[in-house]
């Protein structure tokens, strides 16, 4: 009896584990780097919770592409250009503390709503290689334009106050904006403290109420129609789903609250890497979700919350386990960047792998489906 | 089945009709051209980003005099930078051929080409000369190409259709990894190590002494040499020096390319990328011939490179070979080719046109405004292009 | 109608959104204040002598104590800036305290307050002045974007930052 019982139990336990390897990984990955880096778990402790409130709001809004079917959303990186943008004017008006944040969140989002708008026409046009399109539309949009904008119109054209973050020549932003004025000042409001770590509450609160608004937003009309785009594009076409519409909103909303994201990003951080701070959002964010056990057609919260958790662990234990491994603290730091690229990959050709076989699963039955027709 | 193999494959004049037709209609049709007025066909064949490229780069030709820009130095540069990455960009041509899209996995050929040069200069065969330690370079790269080729090829028959965006990270992950091993791998030459510590590879190696320049100086026509020892003046044609020897490699591989294309296997490569379907019903194996496609591709990235860099003086390592595909993938669009569609022609034109914005921008816009703006547009101009090309509707593929 | 609703409902989001962010740029406006502890000369054909000791406090904090011609600053939130002054008129005195506000012009970043003058009731000009910050020749910062002469090191796609560095 028991012995019949357990079988069904074990092989329960090989599918969970095969379902969960890529976080079951990173768990042992993180076990045996915690001790060789030698951090106490205070800081550790403290580092997560800090770096939480950090991405938590950025690695959320990669849900609503997935959603839609529309894979990784690597254009994510617009929304934080669009945050940039809001960030360089509040600091240049010297708008301050907790209303220059919010100011800055407002004002991002004229800004990525145009840019996602932008974007998901695009991706519209390019439907199949959404992934691919994205990531160029990052250099094209990162390198191109935004750096157009930052680098050569504001404070020629729009207008720059202050020569301390405007470079010597007399237009262009500086490589660093300071952003002293507003750093951690959402993370320090109604922060608390327990044995040292720092728990800050309005930063969880905010990514709290956004995950109520995306288990909400799952159950609107919309949010149906975009999961019916996901699974199918043209039966939802059938449906009389307008297939387009559904699929840029869904790009539109990633960006916009990509932007929020960012500025809360921003604000932690204290400043801003003009230049290279949007760069690797989308790349880091992407890893953490997928190192949390989603894949690129399914994704939930608590993917992400894990994700965030294990990816940052690595990240932050990678450096010193690298040198007390090879004597090198850079063997670490390549190590980090390389597990993110390296989860990524696995999570593609997993994903394309996948979706070839149902193709020809679903070939084989119609050619069977047809044969039997014409035999009837 | 095999019926039909022989049929096709033993009248190769009508398999190759047949592939022309399907090749054909990703084309303007004959009827659409003739209702265009010519311009317009005109236009329609050679696509209006690429115009307005070209029509740029005319511009900048044409402002060179007036803003004081020496434009036989400038010809001198565009030549150069073009034998530097021809190559590279010829690398993209078996892969786009067979299908396997634009082949953002360069950096796969990249790291091989630079495994074969620094463990040629490791080995130390520039004891028998520059030219022997280029061309052991190009030999040991030759098995680690074949090995990644093998491999990623295996990879891309696995996941057909979403062969960009895994290739792109294939090449990310790559590149990383390298990152470690370039400090982990026991090189030990002092040219190539930091100095004191002795473990890992310096990001920038100086190829003095090693293979710098010898295929440019290989029958370098060089007019201010030769005016020299003539005794007499050029005038202008003095600027002018022409890196003969990389050039003529370039002219050999883009022809055994050419001429590879025109082979049975290389008909059967086009088939397979035009229309893998009807490739496969005409009995050719479309994973074995993807996979040369790919193993070929990667080794032209991996001689590509040492081409790269015996023009240009050094080895990079770390990070560097990132900075090399998206350029590469935009040059082979900007000289016209499509996703899936490429020709020797397009790697000429493309290459030309794209070091020709390169150079001039900077220099031509430097004089004029004195605001460098050149990067941004060649950024918008790259990537704009890569993202026409991916957003246009193409039949044929998949 | 329902079309009708929605658009009205966007314009009211919109609203609201920029109603928040124009009270934002009101009350988020900050300001750098330095008091300056100073003999002013020659006002109006009098002076007005440094005090022997300042401890000015910001907000329940001791932003400075200054002695004779020394500086002190403070940033500020908003236009309505309030400090505690506590002064020792000469050495040996009892100091007095005195709480002070003071209305901050909107469009000025940086605002110097002669605390002599303020305090004997001075009309604004003669205590108010602005702070130009000095214009410091800085090393030329290497401008982003601009790459070498050679394709590879040259921003063309990601440029050293593969990752390196703090997220």
């Amino acid at each position: 009896m028991s012995k019949k019982n357990n079988i069904p139990l074990n092989k329960h336990a090989v599918e969970l584990a095969r379902n969960n390897a890529v976080p079951i990984m990173f768990i042992i990955i993180c076990a045996i780097f915690i001790p060789m880096a030698g951090f106490t778990p205070s800081y550790l402790m403290n580092e997560i919770i800090t770096r939480m409130g950090r991405n938590l709001f950025l690695v959320l809004c990669l849900l609503f592409p997935i959603m839609a079917g529309m894979g990784m959303n690597f254009a994510m990186t617009l929304g934080a250009m669009g945050a940039e943008l809001a960030i360089i004017l509040v600091a240049d008006w010297q708008i301050w503390g907790i209303p220059g944040v919010v100011l800055a969140m407002i004002l991002s989002i004229p800004f990525s709503a145009i840019l996602g708008l932008v974007c998901g026409t695009i991706l519209n046009m390019a439907k199949g290689r959404e992934m691919i399109t994205g990531y160029i539309l990052n250099f094209f949009m990162g390198n191109g334009i935004y750096q157009m904008i930052v680098l050569y119109i504001m404070g020629s054209i729009i207008p720059i106050a202050h020569a301390s973050i405007m470079l010597p020549r007399g237009y262009g932003i500086r490589n660093t904006v300071s952003l002293l004025n507003m750093r951690q000042c959402l993370d320090d409001l109604l922060a608390i403290r327990i044995k040292g770590v720092k728990i800050p509450i309005l930063t969880f609160l905010l990514v709290g109420v956004f995950c109520l608004f995306i288990v909400w937003f799952r159950r609107t009309k919309l949010g149906q129609d975009m999961r019916a785009v996901g699974q199918d594009m043209e039966v939802a076409r059938a449906a009389g789903i307008k297939v387009d519409r559904t699929r840029l909103i869904s790009i539109m909303m990633s960006t916009v609250f990509a932007g929020i994201g960012m500025v809360i990003y921003l604000q932690n951080m204290g400043n801003l890497p003009t230049y290279t701070g949007h760069a690797q959002i989308g790349m880091f964010c992407i890893a953490a979700l997928l190192i949390g056990g989603a894949s690129v057609e399914k994704a939930s919260i608590g993917n992400a919350f894990l994700g965030v958790i294990l990816f940052h662990l690595m990240f932050i234990v990678a450096p010193n386990a690298g040198g007390f491994i090879t004597g090198d603290s850079m063997v670490g730091e390549y190590f980090r960047v390389f597990m993110s690229y390296g989860i990524i990959t696995i999570a593609l050709i997993m994903y394309e792998a996948k979706k070839r076989m149902n193709k020809s699963k679903a070939g084989r039955e119609l050619a069977q489906a047809q044969k039997e027709e014409g035999a009837a | 089945m095999s019926e039909k193999k022989d049929h096709n494959l033993n009248s190769p004049s009508k398999f190759n009709d047949e592939m022309k037709n399907v090749l054909s209609a990703h084309q303007a049709t004959e009827l659409e051209k003739a209702q265009m007025t010519p311009l317009q066909a005109m236009v329609a064949d050679y696509g209006v980003p690429r115009m307005i490229i070209t029509g740029f780069l005319l511009l900048l030709f044409i402002m060179t005099p007036f803003v004081g820009v020496n434009l036989p130095m400038q010809i001198t540069n565009v030549i150069n930078r073009f034998s530097w990455n021809a190559v590279l960009v010829l690398a993209m041509v078996p892969m786009i051929h067979s299908g396997c899209g634009l082949n953002f996995g360069l950096p796969l050929g990249v790291i091989a080409g630079l495994l074969g040069g620094t463990l040629s200069i490791q080995l130390g065969f520039e004891r028998f000369g520059g030219l022997v330690s280029f061309l052991m370079a190009m030999l040991i790269a030759t098995p680690f190409a074949v090995v990644f080729g093998l491999g990623y090829g295996w990879l891309l028959n696995k996941i057909k259709g979403g062969e960009m965006m895994i290739a792109t990270y294939v090449g990310l992950s790559i590149i990383s990894f390298m990152c470690m091993m370039w400090l982990l791998l026991p090189y030990n030459s002092p040219t190539m190590v930091y100095g004191l510590s002795a473990n890992g590879l310096r990001p920038t190696i100086s190829l003095d002494g090693f293979y710098n320049q010898v295929l440019a100086n290989f029958l370098k026509l060089d007019f201010e040499a030769i005016a020299k020892s003539q005794g007499i003046s050029l005038g202008w044609l003095e600027y002018i020096k022409i890196p003969t020897g990389s050039l003529l490699v370039f002219a050999l591989l883009a022809f055994l390319m050419w001429a590879f294309l025109h082979t049975k296997t290389g008909t059967a490569m086009t088939a397979v990328g035009s229309n893998p379907n009807f490739a496969r019903a005409a009995g050719i194996n479309v994973d074995q011939i993807r996979t040369l496609s790919v193993v070929m591709s990667t080794w032209l990235g991996a001689i590509g490179i040492l081409i790269y860099q015996q023009g240009f003086g050094f080895l990079q390592l770390y990070n560097a070979p990132n900075n090399l595909t998206l350029p590469t993938v935009s040059a082979i669009l900007i000289g016209g080719a499509l996703v899936n569609k490429a020709t020797i022609g397009n790697v000429i034109i493309g290459t030309i046109l794209f070091q020709g914005m390169v150079t001039l921008t900077p220099t031509v816009m430097n004089a004029m405004v004195h605001m460098d703006m050149s990067e941004v547009i060649r950024n918008i101009v790259s990537n704009g292009m890569i993202l026409y090309a991916l957003t246009r509707k193409q039949e044929g593929t998949k | 109608m329902k079309s009708k609703r929605r658009i009205l409902f966007i314009l009211l989001t919109v609203l609201i959104l920029a109603a928040v962010a124009g009270c934002m740029m009101v009350i988020g406006r900050g300001h750098t204040v330095y008091f300056d502890n100073k003999t002013l000369e020659g006002y109006q054909g009098q002076d007005y002598k440094a005090y022997e000791r300042v401890v000015v406090t910001v907000k329940g904090e001791e932003v400075a104590k200054l002695g004779k011609r020394d500086r002190g600053m403070s940033i500020w939130i908003g236009q309505n800036f309030k400090m505690t002054l506590e002064v020792t008129e000469n050495k040996g005195d009892e100091p007095w305290t005195q709480e002070v506000s003071i209305k901050l012009p909107y469009s000025v970043d940086g605002i110097v307050i002669n605390l002599p003058a303020y305090l004997a009731g001075l009309p604004e000009e003669a205590w108010f002045s602005e702070f130009v910050p000095l214009v410091t020749e800085e090393p030329e910062e290497e401008e982003p974007g601009t790459g070498d002469e050679f394709g590879l090191g040259d921003g063309l796609g990601l440029e050293d930052d593969l990752g390196i560095g703090d997220i």
